[in-house]
């Protein structure tokens, strides 16, 4: 049940990363992220390189977030114009973020730089995400009204200049924080392998306020451009992508995604947002332990010079 | 002392590499001879690694006891690797060390440990054994830019040289690419021996040199060299190739194939 990857240049089983891929699909149909954050960690484990690892799963990334938008868009649920703005940003970002990978693979830190950012991202986001929906299950279960929110958007959104209109998102705000936001994500999406849903949803959420029921589809929306540009550069510039491998994963992905999906109606909102929170500070923390365990070799083989 | 030569012999007729053997005998009468089962590895999608048998018989009409040693090299390749330092708590990188070039195969089979077949200068002079084996660094340490990166090559006198040198060794014997079998080579009847070779799935693809030394007390009497050629084939190098040659339609055909797969996907679940 062995297959050998011609660019990770390993065997692996293969029904293990079919149910590999469907299990990351599902929870992404479920949580509407990309779920690549989750996947990158254990395709490592499993002994494929971490840079084709990284850019293989980009393309996983590409299919799930494609059956999403297809999803959300049949219910209107996808701005298509604050999403392609974050979109061109994407594209800058990834271009960006692809080149400084190489950089940093040379430089023998790619390995830091990834476990610092899941880290940092994930275990801050994580924790956050955990915090505030555990307070508000904890309010009601006590039966107690939640605290009102502060529901201003912040004044600066309202101080830059090419302000548009948003009808989808009920918005009004310039062009320049969902643009930023996207090169963020695309930097993101080159370095974690990762579409930057957790990073995008939450921003979009609280930063932009943008109207709750767009937010997830028009996340997956600049997601599909982020990543597809991702897949690209990384195919032509480090030559990294394994079509044989993303392939696998990607047939067990999109059917997972899709139970996911219906699944996603069982439950509460803030039940959901406290266990995608565990599920994403855990695997933060998980990455970032190894930069505090003394390695088991103090010696480490660094890619580079032949590719 | 001259012999007459024999007449020349007929060409012959495209004789595949892959049955290349030349036994050359130091001495005249003792003499070793080996072949290797499959002179060819393919590489395909089920590949895992592949064991070929390397057998050959000593010729031996002296009373003195020979030892067979069988060395395997895949091609050289630079290597670049990483030092892990504490900093402040965090588990750092150094800067990366480059060697020239470390065969990325290497094994050695014998009938006895390599220690007590020959002694240090002979293996050394040789290259025979993990300890022995060649791996390229200048005199001088200097530094090499590639793709705006400083790498520092390795340097032969420098001081931490060993250290370098022995974690190159365990990590690639770690990958089980380098590999000391004292007891690899089994005489199965009276002057005929036999000696596997395992390639693990991640041995790099190129060419193989084995050689088989036959050594009487302590020095090399006989050597046959054979070679072995790992290669991807079929589909496997098609992609490999395909990768390489032109990634950017690579790249764009991958994002082509996800995103079908993902509207497929959706269609066939709505219309359930």
């Amino acid at each position: 049940m062995d297959i050998y990857l011609p660019i990770a240049e390993v065997s692996v089983n293969w029904p293990l990363l079919v149910m590999l891929g469907a299990l990351v699909g599902f929870v992404s149909g479920l949580f509407g992220i990309g779920g690549g954050f989750l996947m990158a960690p254990v395709l490592v484990f499993l002994g494929i390189p971490p840079t084709v690892a990284v850019a293989s799963q980009a393309s996983h990334v590409v299919a799930s977030s494609t059956s999403g938008v297809i999803r959300y868009s049949g219910m209107k649920a996808v701005d298509y114009r604050i999403g392609g703005i974050m979109a061109v940003g994407g594209a800058l970002g990834a271009l960006a973020g692809v080149e400084l990978f190489r950089y940093l693979r040379l430089l023998g830190q790619a390995d830091l730089v990834v476990s610092l950012s899941y880290l940092l991202f994930l275990g801050s986001i994580g924790g956050m995400m955990l915090y505030e929906s555990l307070t508000q299950i904890l309010h009601r279960v006590r039966g107690e009204t939640p605290p009102r929110k502060e529901r201003r958007r912040p004044m600066w959104l309202y101080g830059l200049p090419f302000r548009m209109r948003f009808p989808r998102s009920g918005l009004y705000i310039s062009a320049i924080p969902p643009f930023g936001l996207g090169v963020f994500a695309g930097i993101l999406s080159a370095i974690m392998g990762v579409g930057g849903g957790f990073i995008l949803v939450p921003a979009m959420l609280y930063v932009l306020r943008m109207k709750a029921s767009v937010v997830v589809g028009t996340s997956l929306f600049q997601i599909i451009i982020t990543t597809a540009i991702t897949t690209v550069l990384q195919a032509g510039r480090n030559q990294t992508v394994d079509i044989v491998l993303s392939t696998i994963l990607l047939l067990g992905g999109v059917v997972g995604a899709q139970y996911g999906a219906r699944l996603s109606g069982r439950f509460r909102a803030e039940e959901m947002r406290a266990a995608l929170g565990l599920i994403v500070l855990l695997v933060g923390i998980q990455m970032g332990l190894e930069l505090f365990v003394r390695p088991s070799d103090l010696f480490l083989l660094a890619p580079g010079v032949a590719d | 002392m001259f012999q007459v030569l024999p007449p020349e012999p007929p060409p012959q007729i495209a004789a595949p590499e892959i049955i290349i053997e030349r036994s050359a005998a130091t001495t005249e009468e003792v003499r070793v001879a080996a072949a290797l089962t499959d002179a060819r590895v393919d590489v395909d999608s089920g590949f895992r690694g592949a064991s070929i048998v390397l057998y050959g018989a000593v010729f031996n009409p002296t009373d003195t006891p020979a030892d067979v040693v069988v060395v395997v090299r895949g091609p050289d390749a630079p290597v670049r690797l990483v030092k892990k330092a504490r900093n402040m708590g965090v588990w750092l990188n150094s800067r990366p060390v480059l060697f020239e070039g470390a065969p990325g195969f290497y094994m050695t089979a014998s009938t006895r440990p390599l220690s007590d077949i020959a002694d240090f200068g002979q293996l050394r002079r040789l290259g025979v054994g993990v300890d022995h084996l060649r791996i390229d660094a200048p005199e001088e340490a200097r530094t090499v830019t590639r793709y705006g990166v400083r790498d520092v090559v390795v340097s032969r006198l420098g001081e931490d040289y060993l250290d370098w040198r022995r974690a190159v060794i365990r990590l690639k014997e770690a990958a089980a690419l380098y590999d000391t079998d004292p007891k690899g080579v089994e005489f199965v009847d009276r002057g005929l021996f036999r000696a596997e070779v395992k390639l693990p799935a991640v041995a790099p693809t190129g060419k193989y040199y084995a050689e088989v030394w036959l050594f009487q007390e302590g020095a090399p009497v006989s050597v046959s060299n054979l070679t072995l050629t790992v290669e991807k084939v079929g589909l496997e190098r098609d992609i490999y190739e395909f990768a390489h040659r032109r990634p950017w339609s690579y790249g764009v055909l991958c994002v082509i194939l996800a995103a079908m797969t993902g509207y497929a996907a959706s269609r066939v679940f709505r219309s359930r």
